[in-house]
Formats: C-alpha cells, structure tokens, sequence
C-alpha cells in the first residue's frame, strides 16, 4: 500500500474565544483520500470546512492529531500543496501571465520554463487571448480560472480548493465545476475541494464528506458513482437526484442545528 | 438546460466579461492632450490680463511686475551663480529631505504594520504631529544642530516622513488578508511578501503619501529658510522683498512655483505608471 495521497489522523482545531470557550471547529477527524481521487467536503456554514483544508494546507495548526501529504507529515505550506481561494486572490497590478508566473517565481522555477509553463496553464483553464490583460478587465470567473492557472502551473500533486466559486453566480459556477472536471480528467491531481453546493459536489467528485455543525465531524462519506466522464448534464439524472437526496438527508439535521444556534433558538 | 461538452477547449471565447482593449486608454489620453491645452489656453490667458493690467497701471509695478519685466529677470537669474549656489542648497535640502523622509516614513509605516502593537500606543503622537506645524522648532533646531542645511533637512524630513508613515500604514492595514494568505501558501519569506505582495498592494496609498511627503519637504524647507538662514531660494526670497527688489523676488518665486509643478507632474507620471491595469478611481 503506497502512502501517497492525504491522510487526515485525529486532527481536532479549537480556536479561543472572547468569551473564554473555546470553539471546536474540527473535532477528531480522521480521513483518507485516496491518490489521483476528487473528494468535496460540504456541510453548513460556520462549520469546520476550511479550517480543516487549512490545516492540510499547512496554513492552519491543528490543536492535535497529524495531517500526511504525500508521505510527508505537514508542519507548513509545501509548495506541492496547490490552493484556490474563496476570495479573488489574483493580483491587480500584474497580468494574467504574471500572475500565473508569480507563484513559480518564488518557487525559483527558470524563466524560461515559467514561460512556458504558464502559457500552458492559461491554455488548460481556456484564458487564451487573455494573456496580456489585467485583473480588473477580466469577470469574476475568469479570475478565479486565473488562480486556478496559477495553482496548476506549479504542478502541484495535491490542489486544496476553499469555495472556488462561492462568490460566482449559478451559470458561472456550473460552467466552471464542468472546467474544473474537464482538467482534472488531465491532470488528475489529488483533489480536496470544499463547498456548500450539494450539486457542486456530486458533480464534482467521486466521494463527499458531510461535516456537521460545531463541533466539525465528519458525519457521513457518501461514494458517488456516477461516470467519471460525466459532464455538467447529468445534473437532470435521476441518479443524481437520488445522491443529492442521500446527502441532503444527512445534512438537512445538521444544518438546521447551525441555522438555529446561529440566530440564538435553539439557546 | 443546455450544456456544452467543455472536452474541446473554447479557445477565445471564455464567458463573457469586458473585452481588454485600448480604447479606454486611448480615451484617457485624449483627456489628457485636452487638459494640457486648457492649462496652456488659462496660463496665456491669464498672463495677457496681467499685463494689460501692468501696462495701464492698475497696479504699481513695485505690488507686481508686468511678465514682460519679469521674464528678463528670469533670464538674468540663470546667468547668476548666486542663483545657482542658493538653487543647489536649497534643491540639496528639498530632494534630501524627501529622501530621508520618504524612507524613515515607509520604514515606520511597515514596522506599525508588523507589530500592530507599537502602531497602536504610537499612532496618536504621529497623527497630532500630523497637525503641529512643525516649523515652530526650527529655533530648537537651530540650537542644537546649528544654523545650516541639516538642521532643515531634519526637520523638513520630520514633516515629510509623517504623512508618508500614516499613508504607508494605512495602506498596508488595508490589504485584502487572501493576498498574504497565497503568499504564505506559496512559500514566501517574509521580505518577499513585503516587497512583492504587501507594498505593490498598498502603492497607491504609498504614492498617496509620497505626494505628501513631496509637498511638506518643499514647505519646510522654503519656510526654514525664509525664517532664518544665510542661503536657499527661501532666504533670498525674503531678502530681496526685505531690499525692495519686486523684480527679482518675483522671479525667485516664479521658480519655486516651477520647482513644485515639475516635481507634482513628476509624481504624476509615477502613478500612472504604478496604476498602470489597476481600476479604481
């Protein structure tokens, strides 16, 4: 059995709170991915979602347990670790291929091959024609394809991806999942993708994770088989409907807790 | 729903958004052409007025010279090596107090925003000294440091690295937290996250206080010298009105007026370099 791949071990995250309690947001999680496989994480806002890519990104220290990437126990941001962020992480003030490049600069790849590497990229998330223009010309998706460039021109065997598309609208962001999909079919990198879109998930992934309301467990693994060339049509399957209802059923629990100690009900 | 099979990559046609292109740009510059010719129409126009006026002598020429009086004083300067000597001096003390100031600014800017601590038992002092005018301890200047360039340059770089401190400070407060996420997640150190994520972010706040800067140097240091020094543009300026030279003072203070336009284009020109693709206006 190869080690490669993430394996999540007891990891629990508390944060202090003003009010003296302090808050589990991931509590004794203990997961596999596989190498090469897509898996989502989804559960109610508040939960522990990011706060556990985080730890695996390294940017986040886990208040116990240990998070092994590819072999290798993670203590900080390894450069093998590709991220996409929630906000626009894309940088006004450069280009699109300088974005793209800025995260090979610092890893110290040759120029030429920052090039090359980067023109490769643009082209794999469908931004050719765009090479030479700003942030600020460019839509919110197409940014978002811009960080995501970014990430895969470092070819990084682990891609962590924090609600990619949250801030995208419905159209967008199923466009993009179909994009995201159509390149990972490519590049097949480890994938730990989060969200909060029960479709997004399953049309993404081979396996999603619920995670429940503080504190953050994972409640439920739930393997989808659905094709692995499956594109953005089979949405109107009833397979999907019944995957969708399967992690709905798990969540719906769940979410309803969050919804009620959030606005102080349930108290 | 309908919905592509995204297999073939689209090659030009990414969903829709604003196209790049110039015409913006070109747009921009025609603006500016337009500008420079109102600028150009406005400082005839209004030298014409002035002298018409000189000429049917609505005011003495001893109040203010006709421009036709003015510009031969002008030209006389530049073959004056008195001139040139108070020019020096007083360009030494501008261009060294908006170095030392620029940098001391930049510096306390960045280390307000790594120790968010000392920036905040500190901030109060800097930003009432924004308000002093702070010409007033040019008398303790002078008794410590002596009568002369430094003891401007000091002072005026005081003036200079405040505003260009708060500015900095600001600016970099204001980055967007994901920017110094990604750096982190993509390994930089700590001064290549300043030097290539923090500060370009923060720049037009920085360039905000380097206008700043700019401007307090020029006022320290003119208003030093006009108060008490033996050399400098300022000085010679209060000389000259102390001695009744109408002429010459005026052509002293057209070349400050120059001096500060040329170093405020000059600033210009950097923005729109460092804005260059940004915006946000």
């Amino acid at each position: 059995m190869t080690d490669r791949g993430i394996q999540i071990d007891d990891v629990t995250v508390r944060f202090p709170t003003p009010g003296g309690e302090p808050v589990t947001a991931v509590d004794r999680v203990t997961q596999r991915i596989p190498e090469r496989s897509f898996v989502s994480v989804v559960g109610p806002s508040g939960c522990g979602k990011s706060t556990l890519l985080g730890v695996i990104a390294g940017l986040q220290p886990a208040t116990s347990g240990t998070v092994v990437v590819d072999g290798r126990v993670v203590t900080g941001p390894d450069r093998r670790v590709g991220l996409v962020f929630q906000e626009d992480s894309t940088l006004p003030w450069k280009t699109v291929t300088d974005n793209v490049r800025f995260a090979m600069q610092i890893a110290g790849v040759e120029r030429s091959e920052q090039r090359r590497r980067a023109l490769e990229a643009i082209e794999l998330v469908g931004l050719t024609g765009f090479e030479s223009a700003y942030p600020s010309m460019l839509s919110g998706g197409m940014r978002q394809r811009v960080a995501l460039a970014r990430s895969l021109a470092l070819a990084p065997s682990v891609l962590l991806m924090d609600e990619p598309f949250a801030a995208l609208d419905q159209q967008t962001r199923l466009l993009l999942g179909a994009e995201v999909l159509r390149i990972w079919r490519r590049t097949h990198q480890t994938v730990l993708f989060v969200t909060h879109d029960l479709s997004e998930a399953i049309l993404l992934s081979q396996q999603v994770w619920v995670m429940s309301y503080r504190p953050g467990r994972i409640i439920d693994v739930i393997d989808v088989d659905l094709p692995e060339d499956r594109d953005a049509s089979v949405v109107s399957t009833p397979e999907f409907n019944q995957l969708q209802n399967r992690v709905w059923e798990s969540l719906r629990a769940e979410s309803l807790r969050g919804f009620r100690q959030e606005s102080g009900v349930g108290r | 729903m309908t919905v592509r099979q995204p297999e073939v990559a689209e090659p030009a046609a990414p969903p829709a958004g604003p196209a790049p292109g110039p015409p913006r740009r070109r747009r921009v510059w025609g603006d500016g052409q337009l500008s420079a010719l109102a600028t150009a129409a406005l400082l005839v126009a209004l030298g014409v007025i002035w002298e018409i006026g000189s000429a049917a002598a609505l005011w003495s020429a001893e109040i203010l010279p006709a421009p036709s009086a003015l510009f031969p004083a002008l030209g006389a300067l530049a073959g004056d090596p008195r001139f040139w000597a108070d020019a020096g001096r007083t360009g030494l003390e501008v261009l060294g107090s908006i170095g030392f100031g620029g940098v001391a600014g930049l510096v306390i800017g960045v280390a307000f925003w790594k120790a968010p601590l000392v920036g905040r038992i500190f901030e109060p002092y800097l930003v009432s000294f924004y308000a002093v005018p702070l010409v007033l301890f040019y008398p303790v200047m002078i008794v410590v440091v002596g009568l002369g360039t430094p003891s401007v340059i000091i002072l005026a770089s005081v003036m200079a690295a405040i505003p260009m401190a708060l500015n900095t400070w600001v600016g970099l407060a204001g980055i967007p937290p994901v920017y110094l996420k990604l750096s982190r997640s993509i390994g930089c150190t700590c001064w290549q996250q300043l030097s290539r994520v923090a500060l370009p972010s923060a720049a037009p706040f920085v360039l905000a206080g380097l206008r700043l800067a700019v401007v307090y140097a020029l006022i320290g240091c003119i208003a030093m010298e006009f108060t008490t020094a033996q050399a400098g543009l300022g000085y010679r300026i209060r000389y000259l009105y102390d001695s009744f030279e109408t002429t010459p003072m005026y052509a002293y203070i057209l070349v400050v007026l120059t001096v500060s336009i040329i170093l405020t284009v000059l600033l210009a020109v950097l923005e729109r370099v460092v804005m260059a693709g940004r915006s946000r206006s």
